[in-house]
């Protein structure tokens, strides 16, 4: 299996902006700078983020989660930023509902079927209440991205158990 | 016994569909009901809709498709996950008995 590298460089704390086009724009010139996605990736998020909305309402906070098709990006990763006040987004699948977002996951794939299974513990931060507050606490990007690891450390030994007891 | 098909769709087909994709499959395996499961992204909806039984999606269906559809987002959050995947579940279970009566 793949895993995916999640970096220190592609974390943003705290960030201020006032728009969701503007933290987009934040990550995806990061993820750029940093060579994980092609010049033409941040356009094509910009694009999708207005035809396939990424905001999405967990129990506690706004997460959005842009992305776009495989051929702009060039290594798989995550780019992860907190906000330091929320910024709207419109939730995904629908035509004008909003969603207050505090927490953008910015997700680069390279090809989907190969790192499916860490997409999976990475999405499923969305249902960890306890991850989502240590993001929501995080100070430093070091935090963020031990909190990160932590998840997915925590549900590969879950799947690890689980297989056993079968 | 007849193996149903569902699609799982999403804007581009590289992540939420996947993420769908494996979480319905392990309410299949628990379930031991055996389906088949894809993920698509949205442009590939129209063409590939007739030959599937069931279709789930994260984005908004505007396309004109005769098949049971599903908003699958409880899937990715967590919020009314299993009863959507009960609903699903239900919906498979009178396809395979329909299949199975012809």
């Amino acid at each position: 299996m793949t895993e995916i590298e999640i970096s220190v460089e592609n974390i943003l704390v705290n960030e201020t902006v006032d728009s969701n086009e503007e933290i987009i724009r934040r990550l995806g010139t990061l993820l750029q700078k940093n060579g994980y996605v092609k010049d033409t990736y941040l356009q094509s998020v910009l694009d999708r983020e207005i035809i396939f909305p990424t905001g999405l309402q967990t129990k506690t906070l706004g997460f959005a989660i842009p992305h776009t098709d495989a051929e702009h990006v060039k290594k798989t990763t995550v780019a992860i930023a907190t906000l330091e006040k929320p910024v709207i987004f419109r939730e995904m699948g629908s035509a004008d509902d909003e969603i207050s977002v505090s927490v953008v996951m910015m997700l680069a794939v390279r090809d989907p079927k190969q790192v499916v299974d860490t997409l999976v513990k990475v999405i499923s931060i969305l249902e960890n209440e306890v991850t989502i507050e240590k993001l929501e606490k995080a100070t430093t990007a070091l935090e963020i991205y031990d909190a990160f690891y932590e998840h997915i450390q925590q549900v590969s030994d879950k799947k690890a158990a689980g297989s056993i007891s079968h | 016994m007849y193996k149903v098909k569902i699609l799982i769709v999403c804007g581009s087909g590289v992540a939420t569909s996947m993420h769908a994709a494996y979480k319905l499959q392990q309410y299949f395996d628990e379930e031991k009901i055996l389906v088949h499961i894809d993920g698509a992204g949205n442009n590939e909806l129209e063409g590939r809709a007739p030959s599937y039984d069931i279709i789930l999606s994260t984005t908004m269906v505007t396309a004109n498709i005769d098949k049971p559809v599903f908003n699958a987002i409880a899937l990715l959050t967590g919020i009314g996950e299993k009863e959507l995947a009960a609903e699903v579940i239900s919906k498979v279970k009178e396809i395979m008995q329909e299949k199975g009566d012809k």
